[in-house]
């Protein structure tokens, strides 16, 4: 299968492109897990401030389902719990000590795993705290275990601005070996297993190359696992499925190998003022130790996670689990004189309506609306974009008629959250964050 | 540039405490915010995800409708000068012309703007939302679809009903279901027919002009078929009052201040689909349906048949205002059906209508304002169709 998918948004030149080289990041003396962060996880904390854990240790838990547990990044003492709104458990801080402990969950399946049962597997995943790197295709929240998946989809690529692609995050011959085990771990869990990788990243070892079941061509969110699986399924039982992150699966394999709970991380770091590159760390490292040079830290927004899925923080967060990228935009709060007039060689759009799309230069993104909140005039930027044939804007006024079966019958289960809909949109309309919220309500309603 | 700003900064910053809530001019603060976001353009930092945003806003999105709008206004001024000053016997040097056209449309235009403004200010205050930018299309478009000679109360009248009837009684911009400059010149066209059809209605004479009265009559090309053309000899008596092809394509005769020219509205309508804001896809349906509809109704012809029957489907391309009602009222996205096939059908259908109601009609010489107004009705059904056809090739989730 080749499927291939193009939209407008291929006519975005984002500046950052992070350079191709691996540096080390320092290492942090606190690192911090964020439960927030976790898709529509109602977490209960198993530690309290002052506790001490080890890697691997579970931190916080699933309510609904207890077997889910989120296994500490780091070894040392919990020194802080930070809250948000209505209680919501934001970050568990973590001063980590010189020698850090392993949690000890038992040997490791190793060479022995052609010869675990699937039943077993998902119990030592579980334990491990390995299991929320499955996550769910449909809601994009950690997956069940309860649940057999019609496919697991592995995202090799990220093309969310900026991810580290597989020649970055698979430059070792340990890390490749690791990605085989976890490949080998995700066929115990599913025949299914489908490998995608963006036609545009460079070829890998021939072994690899051959496991990669589906190659995408075109921009983000092409290579997106929830579209490529929206691309492939042909009938309602396909529906569900899983997808894991290339650099999840190598995490797995490690896990698989040495038993211990891996905490490697290898980010995109991007941004107009600093220097742009890769760098290794590890999960839950603070922004801060991401940065080499000076800067001043609040004039940016610090992104993490892709500028198009990403979550905004300040030189106080964290890299979240699933956050392999960091983006510094800035906040324009300047208002710009006789701005919509301007001929915008260098205003970045998916439009024509704009000189830069003669600009053959990348251009600087930032955290701006670029316009104010108007009604919306059925002018279809967003159907052009949307990756998975939704009609956005029938579909957000279904919602806001509170028709929900009409959005659901419309495809609002298929909707991927890119947030296509809501970058192009000149009506600067809430399109994605409405229906990610209507996504999420139909969640709860229907458990 | 630096001082023009802090200038321009200070202007809005001094009478601002009297827009904001408790202000003595709280009620005009949308007036005030709309000028100011003209001036400076909005700042507003993202708060969902994605956190990142298009360049392309309402604003600029509409302001290239205005640039679109920019030949058949030019070339509408010019020739609205021109005839005037033919009829009323005054040399037609192009400065003086450009003059006169200007002394007769721009009192129009700004009418226009500015009865339009106070309505869409009315409903903002009372809705409490900001003023939208589709308004600097409606009142640019409409006095384009009027002849010169139209009283000015008229247009006041036209644009009131336009704005308030066409739009705000839906509940404002995007709600509306015909497009408003649309509904604003069919009201005046049926309320006020003497003044917006006919033979007399199309140059503006100066009365102080000797000798001018006898010249100012003439049928406009498409409601040449009074005079009974005979038998497929309708391109020579169109010929014989001067309408060639060539002159239709390029409008210099009288008729709606902006409409006329076919080659400007080409021009905009090319404007407009370099740069994706009209939909290629109604342009190229409307050219379509009234090519095809005009050369069934060439097979049809017989010498029974009303003259313009027999005509080359192109004239009817080049004549009256099909040009610019494809080009600038079909491809409203508001009143166009928002899906792909729809909007082929639609244009289809317009382009269909237009010439239907242009041959078949005695009533009315053009076609294409009823044809899109009807279309307009049945853009919901159309796209309503292709969404339900659309869903069912969708795998559902149970």
């Amino acid at each position: 299968m080749n499927p291939k998918h193009s939209f407008p948004i291929k006519r975005l030149k984002i500046a950052g492109q992070p350079e191709h080289r691996i540096e080390a990041a320092p290492a942090p003396g606190e690192v911090a897990a964020m439960p927030e962060r976790i898709p529509l996880l109602k977490a209960r904390l198993r530690v309290d401030t002052g506790d001490r854990v080890k890697i691997g240790t579970p931190l916080y838990e699933d309510k609904e389902n207890t077997d889910i547990v989120f296994a500490s990044p780091a070894g040392g003492q919990v020194v802080d719990i930070r809250y948000g709104p209505r209680r919501v458990i934001r970050e568990i801080v973590i001063q980590t000590e010189k020698a850090e402990e392993h949690e000890d969950f038992g040997a490791p399946p190793g060479a022995e795993l052609s010869r675990t049962t699937r039943p077993r597997l998902v119990q030592i995943l579980l334990n491990a705290g390995m299991w929320p790197l499955f996550r769910d295709i449909v809601y994009r929240s950690v997956a069940d275990p309860a649940e057999t998946p019609a496919a697991i989809w592995v995202a090799m690529d990220n093309l969310d601005p900026f991810h580290p692609p597989p020649e970055i995050y698979l430059s070792t011959p340990a890390d490749l070996r690791q990605f085989k085990t976890g490949l080998h771990a995700l066929n115990i869990l599913c025949e299914h297993t489908h490998v995608c990788k963006s036609a545009k990243s460079a070829d890998l070892d021939a072994e690899i190359e051959n496991r990669v079941t589906h190659r995408v061509r075109g921009a983000y969110p092409a290579e997106d696992p929830g579209v490529v699986h929206f691309h492939n399924k042909t009938t309602t039982s396909e529906n569900r499925g899983w997808f894991i992150r290339g650099q999840d699966v190598v995490l797995l394999g490690e896990f698989l190998e040495t038993g211990s709970f891996p905490t490697r991380r290898i980010a995109a770091v991007s941004g107009a003022d600093i220097e742009s590159r890769y760098v290794s760390t590890r999960i839950g490292a603070p922004l801060h130790t991401l940065i080499s040079g000076v800067i001043e830290p609040d004039k940016y927004r610090w992104v993490t996670g892709g500028l198009f899925r990403g979550y905004s923080g300040s030189i106080k967060s964290y890299l979240g689990l699933y956050e392999t990228g960091l983006f510094l935009i800035t906040e324009s709060n300047k208002r710009e004189l006789f701005g919509f007039m301007r001929p915008g060689t260098n205003k970045p759009t998916c439009s024509r309506t704009f000189l830069s799309i003669f600009n053959p230069k990348p251009l600087s993104m930032d955290a701006d609306m670029h316009g104010a909140k108007r009604a919306c005039v059925n002018c279809g930027n967003c159907t052009r974009v949307c990756p998975v044939n939704i009609l956005p804007q029938f579909t957000y006024k279904c919602i806001r008629a509170g028709e929900i079966e009409e959005a659901l019958s419309h495809g609002l289960l298929d909707c991927v959250e890119c947030g296509l809909c809501s970058y192009v949109c000149p009506s600067k309309i809430e399109l994605c964050h409405t229906f990610q919220e209507t996504r999420h309500a139909y969640f709860r309603e229907r458990i | 540039m630096g001082r023009i700003e802090t200038t321009l900064r200070k202007i809005f910053d001094i009478p601002r405490k009297h827009f904001e809530p408790g202000g003595r001019l709280e009620k005009l603060a949308p007036l005030f915010e709309a000028i100011e976001d003209v001036v400076f353009f909005p700042a507003e930092a993202t708060r969902h995800r994605p956190l990142v945003r298009d360049s392309l806003d309402l604003k600029r999105f509409m302001s290239m409708v205005l640039v679109a709008l920019i030949p058949p206004l030019l070339f509408g001024i010019y020739n609205t000068g021109y005839h005037t000053r033919l009829a009323s016997g005054m040399s037609t040097n192009l400065i003086s012309t450009a003059g006169t056209g200007l002394m007769i449309v721009l009192p129009v235009i700004i009418v226009s703007y500015a009865v339009g403004l106070f309505w869409e200010l009315v409903f903002a205050a009372v809705r409490k939302h900001s003023i939208s930018e589709g308004f600097l299309v409606t009142g640019l478009l409409f006095p384009l679809t009027l002849p010169p000679t139209i009283p000015l109360w008229q247009v006041a009248v036209g644009i009131t009903f336009g704005v308030v009837i066409g739009k705000e009684v839906f509940g404002g911009t995007g709600r509306n279901i015909f497009n408003p400059a649309l509904t604003a010149r069919a009201f005046i066209f049926f309320a006020y027919p003497a003044q917006m059809s006919g033979d007399a209605v199309w140059v503006a004479v100066r009365q102080n002009a000797a000798g001018a009265a006898d010249a100012v009559t003439g049928a406009t090309p498409l409601a040449v078929t009074t005079l009974q053309a005979p038998f497929n000899h309708i391109q020579e008596m169109l010929a014989s009052k001067g309408y060639t092809l060539a002159s239709l394509a390029i409008g210099n005769y009288p008729g709606t201040i902006g409409g006329t020219s076919a080659i400007c509205a080409a021009i905009g309508a090319l404007i407009l689909i370099a740069a994706g804001i009209a939909s290629y896809r109604i342009i190229l349906g409307c050219i379509a349906g009234l090519l095809a509809t005009g050369f069934l109704l060439n097979l049809l012809a017989t010498p029974q048949a009303m003259p313009w029957f027999s005509v080359n489907p192109v004239y009817h391309l080049a004549a009256g205002g099909f040009a610019f009602g494809a080009a600038y009222m079909a491809t409203d996205p508001v009143t166009a059906p928002g899906t792909d096939r729809a909007k082929w059908i639609y244009g289809f259908l317009i382009g269909a209508l237009t010439v239907l109601i242009r041959v078949v009609n005695p009533a009315f010489p053009e076609g294409v304002m009823l044809a899109i107004l009807f279309m307009n009705m049945f853009a919901p059904l159309l796209e309503y169709t292709e969404i339900r056809l659309r869903l069912k090739k969708r795998i559902p989730h149970v």
